[in-house]
């Protein structure tokens, strides 16, 4: 039987509240901080309830052994219980008073009272989380466990708060430039009027370019690799190489785009293209390898058994089993491309490019260059001091965001619906 | 790999066995795309930064304290240092938040949880940097500024942030696979001995995906370091060594925010536009190292140890 110890129950409450509290301050409210009271109250309070819950505590977890309390136990709690003792002591008697600038080591920030004292309760909370944990679960290896477990979950929850407060912010901000002129027109007067129709098309011939040169290259290698080297030697190589290219940082690829293609084709489509297709090769090597490779044999020797050549094999049996995740590679390589600014910024994208040409209505001339929404969105990040286009800004980064995002979802669809239905 | 060529003797199949051919060839050629393609960089980037080697000098170039295009000095030292501050610590924000997370989801998660939140992350991943950069500017530069009473918010250590959040879904992606990947029956051993979930995670689980971890953190040293254009719009880029050296708060330049920063404006053929070509290819082999190290690595510890 477990019996309930309602002291370190107690002191878990307290420290829920300053872990929050302490956060909201630290990271929302900059203005004067009107809980110091109840801080100073908590951390007294929880000093009291976790040394008369450790006075009391005779017995481990599993209650059969008494508690031993060894040095490397008693150590860390009495520093804790030194802890919560100091910070109310130092607030109290004013070295901690909302008149502090500390700054020391000649590091350029200061460090004044909104932000220490939040910081030195949100550390006071987590040490009291810590030992109220080991007082309730003993110091046992299962005390160990919750305690490591919570922090993990900790993590847990803070990651999904930060990132899913990334999107929020800019659905939340973005929405208010939305409508369809927005969409539709093209910018004006430096991107404080007008829309982004021209970045959009941009974007897209972009892309388009980009897999129309990747998809190919990048699926035929993985089906040589994959199906026909028996050299291992070339295919080691080539390995290496995919490995290398996919590390290469796209400022790099901008620069060898800016020295290779720009002297010979200029700023234009054609080269933004070239250099978007080359930076998505290795992805789609990849991804299809990844597929190719779940292909299992025996359908391979059923169709050469029936007498297909091999190239026959790889058209009617390989290539349609491996489909589903080959897509999902070039679903990927669409949305990288349309996501990347560095690799295009000197060598296919001008601000005040015009709507593209298009010959019999559908043939973009490549020579010319191209508006997209990543380019547009930094050269509007560049005017925000300048010129009123913060609220064009937003409107831009939630369309470029909605385009990646459901880009990829298409692709993580794709891959788990076929990943459900078909089993070998 | 299956070996199969039909004997093809009586030249009924020989059209089709020049088809055959041509299709290998044509293929063949896809396959060494890649290669050409990281030789061609390597040759273009060499190239283009030879002059400013010869000129500067390379020991000059890589160790000068200064970089001042104006009165054509360029040192690499302020971006080296502002790179490695940069990427020591937003390695530290990535492991404190990716690893933790990715334990969660291979080993805590129920399976509703990882169902949404598997996804949700993969998705993430997919963010695009200069929305990263856009926040940051707005929000996280503010917030800096604001709070430690800073001559401008951007700084070092808003790129280190900014950096080090940005890669947390790849991050964890990867080590979730290496942990899954760890075969049941390790866990269950260990667990029929009568250790503790978390006993056997640290001494079970982490060692045996160890080889994963390791690649996916080498891995990641190369994304934060090639990252541009979130680094670009909040380091500050002033290639300056900080004073003292690790002052995280004082603005900053990296590889990167230096290339796309300046780039734009430097007139094609100079010594500056040669230099940032110098910066590009340090900037180059640096990540190659790195990602052929991690390949090196994680096979070398899979030999050792076994691991997945």
């Amino acid at each position: 039987m477990k019996k309930i110890r309602p002291a370190p129950m107690a002191s878990i409450a307290i420290a829920l509240f300053l872990l929050i509290s302490s956060l909201y301050y630290l990271l929302v409210e900059a203005e004067e901080i009107t809980v110091v009271p109840f801080w100073i109250g908590g951390l007294l309070a929880s000093l009291l309830l976790i040394s008369a819950s450790a006075v009391t505590l005779n017995r481990e977890a599993d209650d059969r052994t008494r508690v031993s309390w060894t040095a490397e136990r008693l150590l860390p709690l009495a520093a804790d219980l030194a802890y919560f003792l100091a910070v109310p002591l130092l607030v109290s008697s004013g070295r901690v008073a909302p008149d502090l600038k500390f700054v020391f080591l000649g590091l350029s920030a200061v460090f004044t009272y909104d932000l220490v004292l939040p910081l030195l309760v949100l550390v006071g909370s987590i040490l009291v989380i810590k030992d109220s944990i080991n007082l309730l679960y003993g110091y046992t290896a299962r005390g160990r466990e919750v305690l490591v477990f919570s922090m993990v979950r900790l993590s847990a929850v803070f990651t999904l708060l930060l990132l899913g407060g990334i999107i929020s912010v800019i659905l939340y901000k973005g929405i208010g430039a939305m409508s369809w002129e927005f969409l539709t027109s093209p910018h004006l007067r430096l991107g404080q009027q007008g829309g982004i129709r021209t970045c959009i098309e941009g974007t897209f011939w972009l892309v388009m370019g980009a897999m129309l040169i990747s998809a190919p290259l990048g699926v035929g290698a993985a089906i040589y690799l994959n199906e026909y080297s028996k050299n291992s030697g070339l295919k080691r190589v080539v390995t290496i190489a995919v490995g290398c290219l996919n590390g290469v940082p796209s400022v790099v690829y901008g620069l060898f785009g800016l020295a290779f293609l720009v002297s010979t084709v200029g700023i234009s489509l054609l080269a933004g293209s070239i250099i978007l297709g080359l930076m998505n090769l290795p992805t789609i090597i990849l991804t299809s390898q990844e597929a190719l490779k779940s292909v299992p044999n025996s359908l391979r020797e059923g169709s050469v058994a029936l007498g297909a050549s091999r190239w026959q094999t790889v058209r009617k049996v390989v290539i349609p089993s491996a489909l589903p995740g080959v897509l999902t590679g070039m679903i990927i390589g669409v949305a990288r491309a349309a996501g990347e600014t560095a690799p295009i910024m000197w060598t296919a994208v001008t601000f005040s490019a015009t709507p593209i040409h298009l010959y019999y209505g559908f043939i973009p001339d490549v020579t010319q260059p191209v508006n997209n929404l990543c380019y547009h969105l930094l050269n509007l990040i560049y005017f925000l001091g300048a010129w009123d286009v913060e609220q064009n800004a937003w409107g831009t980064a939630l369309v470029l965001l909605a385009l990646v995002l459901s880009i990829n979802m298409v692709a993580i669809l794709v891959r788990n619906h076929y990943r459900k239905k078909v089993s070998w | 790999m299956i070996v199969m060529d039909p004997p093809d003797k009586r030249g009924l199949l020989r059209s089709r066995r020049y088809g055959e051919g041509f299709v290998e060839a044509l293929l063949f050629f896809a396959a060494i795309t890649s290669i050409l393609a990281m030789v061609l960089i390597f040759y273009f980037l060499t190239y283009e930064s030879f002059l400013a080697f010869r000129e500067v000098g390379v020991l000059e170039m890589l160790l000068g304290q200064k970089w001042h295009p104006p009165g054509d000095i360029y040192g690499m030292m302020p971006i080296i240092v502002g790179s490695v501050l940069i990427t020591t610590l937003a390695l530290f924000i990535n492991i404190l938040v990716g690893i933790p997370l990715a334990i969660y989801l291979s080993e805590l998660a129920g399976p509703w949880s990882r169902e949404f939140l598997k996804p949700a992350i993969e998705l993430l991943a997919g963010v695009p940097s200069i929305v990263y950069g856009f926040l940051g500017v707005l929000v996280l530069v503010v917030y800096l500024e604001r709070s430690f009473n800073m001559l401008t918010g951007r700084s070092i250590l808003a790129g280190a942030i900014l950096l080090g959040i940005m890669f947390i879904p790849a991050l964890t992606t990867i080590c979730e696979d290496a942990l899954r990947a760890v075969p049941k029956e390790f866990k269950e051993g260990s667990l029929a001995l009568g250790a503790t979930r978390w006993q056997t995670i640290r001494g079970v689980t982490l060692p045996a995906a160890s080889s994963g971890i390791i690649a996916a953190v080498i891995l990641n040293v190369g994304r934060i370091i090639g990252e541009t254009m979130a680094a670009l719009l909040v380091v500050g880029n002033v290639a300056r060594l900080p004073s003292p050296v690790f002052d995280a708060f004082d603005r900053g330049a990296i590889f990167t925010s230096v290339i796309a920063g300046e780039m734009g404006e430097v007139a094609h053929g100079s010594l500056h536009y040669h230099s940032l070509f110098a910066v590009g290819f340090v900037l180059l082999v640096i990540v190659t190292i790195l990602n052929i190290s991690a390949d090196q690595i994680r096979v070398a510890i899979r030999k050792k140890f076994g691991g997945y």
